[in-house]
């Protein structure tokens, strides 16, 4: 049996990915999360000082809170299972890649394991996010220096 | 048969949105005259759904919130309604916000009798807006 041959038996006998059904599951899982995040958002304003513009903060933290707690628990992996990438686009998914690293790496100590895993899968993340913002703020600083747009 | 009944279930929720009457409250205590003209130009603003106006001493409040489809635009929608609200009261201070938050709070300051409550809470809600993080 030649590669080629074998490639076919392989293509025969894969059950074909349910795209359109993965697609749909993340979009009702993702947009379910955004849902309960857009509820916190109007629980934070209409309960403590926080306007539109300053609400995000202590919604992402609070759903990051949330996402570390069902992380711990064993239940985020049960959602990411079903939902795939809409449990894992929203801030949650990100706290998830935090915290379930910290406690794979939990046997192998504090500083070698939980310090140096902890950031494995969040820290490109984090150092992209850092340095995108870096330069999108130089290109605005840029374009109001030369007038073309306001802060 | 059970994804039709889901389906027609589903309806109602999408169509919430089409109701196109707009509510503009306006609270004035000293003078009742002054109420119509911004009335009118929320009224006639194609980019809002809902206003709350109060007038308090020589300070004019707008909350505003802007239709879902041009959320984006907001800051836009508060300049402009500013500028208009701003040639009907020239001698007054005029501040228009399109923020949810504003909203919630002036519809509570509507029914306020007290007004030196009112006052106070106008300028903390004014520093609220101010706050960028």
């Amino acid at each position: 049996m030649d590669q080629q041959q074998y490639q076919q038996i392989e293509d025969q006998i894969t059950p074909p990915t349910p795209y359109f059904k993965n697609v749909i599951k993340a979009f009702l899982v993702g947009g379910l999360i955004c849902t309960i995040g857009h509820a916190i958002t109007y629980f934070y304003i209409i309960f403590f000082d926080f306007t539109e513009t300053t609400v995000g903060n202590p919604t992402a933290a609070t759903m990051v809170f949330i996402a570390m707690i069902l992380t711990g628990l064993g239940l985020y992996r049960k959602l990411g299972q079903f939902a795939g990438a809409g449990s894992a686009v929203p801030v949650t998914g990100f706290s998830n890649a935090v915290v379930s690293a910290a406690i794979e790496h939990k046997t192998e100590g504090l500083v070698l394991g939980v310090g140096g895993n902890i950031f494995k899968l969040a820290g490109s993340v984090i150092v992209f996010g850092v340095a995108s913002a870096f330069f999108v703020a130089l290109i605005k600083l840029i374009l109001v220096t030369m007038g073309v747009v306001e802060w | 048969m059970k994804k039709m009944a889901l389906a027609l279930f589903c309806i109602p929720f999408f169509l919430f949105g089409c109701s196109g009457e707009q509510l503009v409250e306006v609270k004035n205590t000293a003078n009742a005259e002054q109420n119509q003209n911004v009335e009118e130009v929320i009224k006639n603003s194609n980019d809002v759904y809902a206003g709350n106006a109060i007038f308090i001493d020589d300070q004019l409040l707008v909350a505003v919130q802007a239709k879902p489809w041009l959320d984006y635009k907001k800051s836009k929608i508060e300049k402009n309604l500013k500028k208009q609200i701003e040639e009907k009261y020239p001698n007054l201070e005029v501040f228009v916000s399109a923020d949810y938050k504003l909203y919630w709070e002036t519809q509570k300051l509507l029914e306020e009798e007290d007004e030196k409550k009112v006052s106070d809470e106008l300028e903390k809600l004014k520093k609220l807006a101010k706050e960028e993080t």
